[in-house]
């Protein structure tokens, strides 16, 4: 459900923080600098990057660039390597089972059961594939906010990092207090500050 | 104050929001004054609404959905102190309709359904101007929408913020249980 679906789902953060003023030479250079890294054919847990928003194979910007107008739009791509936790428990019994075989041991110690969950953990996320999942982003350059295609908070945190390591500068998730204090002029905040819960029963 | 408190201390606001656009929408039909823009705009509330009570582990949720409901389980759940934490929402301004869900904690919306626009039915994918100009179009769609919300919490707000909001007891004339008719209130 992103920029470009029928419908969307989005959250709004505010830009904080001063920009250079040779702003898109500027975010070229970042956004180059953090584009979207294929992990197919590597054993990498995790890739996360930005793509084009008409297609996450377009790390490049050929097929829509990112500067739309007084806009940056763009995707926030995510693949990630991992493992189900029944699979995982399965050749971890399956490897203590042999293992005490072989020694003729009634029982594995704490720390080789710690090592051999971690061996097929590695031995698994090699064998999976990456999955794919892609968020867009809006920013209006003009007031400095961004929509968010996404309502996961994970997603939303992941987003939250990269934006700055790209870009250098923080953003804000507009939550109502903080869209009241942007929307009321600076003499009603001290009253905004003091306002309590109604109650309507 | 850091953002997780803002979100668990204030929350209050974005429920309020919602509790005073469900009266507004009520009061005159669905039409709201919106003084930002000079204009009436239509604002319904329909199929879905979530409320909530408590806080923590004490925390009670109340559902209410249906197609052409009245929510007249959530006007009870009003009455009982429970406040509106989503709704699905109408909203008509300069001929265009726009459908979505408003989570009041963290002002996330949810599957918003702009307005068909000419340019979406016909942009072609392989023009790169065509291209642009449908993202355009579907980027000032997604920003009206929330241009339109801030002018309504911005209503809300100068309200709340003043000693025109209401004090405790004071039902915001939503359930068959009011006593006071929307005259009551005729500041909101």
């Amino acid at each position: 459900m992103g920029l470009l679906a029928r419908s969307a789902s989005f959250v709004r953060y505010a830009v904080e923080g001063d920009l250079p003023e040779n702003f898109w030479e500027f975010a070229a250079e970042r956004i180059a600098a953090h584009s979207f890294r294929d992990i197919d054919e590597t054993y990498d847990e995790r890739s996360v990057g930005w793509v084009s928003v008409a297609s996450m194979f377009d790390a490049e910007f050929s097929r829509a660039p990112y500067a739309v107008g007084d806009h940056l739009v763009m995707s926030m791509r995510i693949d990630e390597r991992k493992v189900a936790a029944g699979i995982l428990r399965k050749f971890c019994l399956k490897e203590e089972e042999r293992l005490k075989t072989a020694r003729q041991v009634p029982k594995l110690s704490r720390a080789q059961k710690g090592e051999i969950k971690e061996n097929m953990q590695l031995m698994l996320l090699k064998k999976s594939l990456p999955a794919p999942a892609v968020y867009d982003l809006c920013w209006n350059l003009a007031d400095n906010t961004i929509l968010f295609f996404s309502g996961n908070q994970k997603a939303q945190e992941s987003f939250e990092e990269l934006f700055r390591q790209t870009f250098e500068v923080g953003v804000m998730l507009q939550v109502p207090y903080l869209v009241a204090e942007h929307l009321l002029p600076a003499e009603q905040r001290q009253a905004l500050a003091e306002v309590e819960p109604a109650v309507f029963v | 104050m850091d953002l997780v408190d803002l979100i668990e201390e204030k929350s209050f606001l974005g429920q309020d929001f919602l509790t005073w656009l469900w009266f507004k929408s009520e009061e005159r039909g669905g039409a709201v004054l919106v003084p930002a823009i000079g204009q009436d705009i239509q604002v319904f509330f329909e199929k879905h609404m979530l409320l909530e009570y408590g806080a923590g582990e004490a925390r009670e949720n109340l559902v209410c959905r249906g197609l052409l409901t009245e929510l007249k389980e959530a006007r009870a759940g009003l009455a009982l102190g429970k406040k509106p934490e989503q709704a699905r929402l109408r909203l008509q301004r300069d001929e265009q309709e726009w459908s979505l869900t408003l989570k009041a904690r963290l002002f996330e919306l949810q599957s918003v359904r702009p307005p068909k626009t000419e340019s979406g039915a016909e942009a072609d994918a392989d023009d790169p101007l065509a291209a642009e100009g449908l993202l355009l179009d579907q980027i000032g769609l997604y920003e009206t929408a929330v241009r339109t919300i801030d002018q309504l919490f911005r209503m809300f707000l100068e309200i709340r913020c003043s000693t025109a909001w209401p004090g405790v007891g004071q039902n915001p004339g939503l359930g068959p249980q009011t006593v006071a008719g929307p005259g009551r209130y005729a500041e909101w």
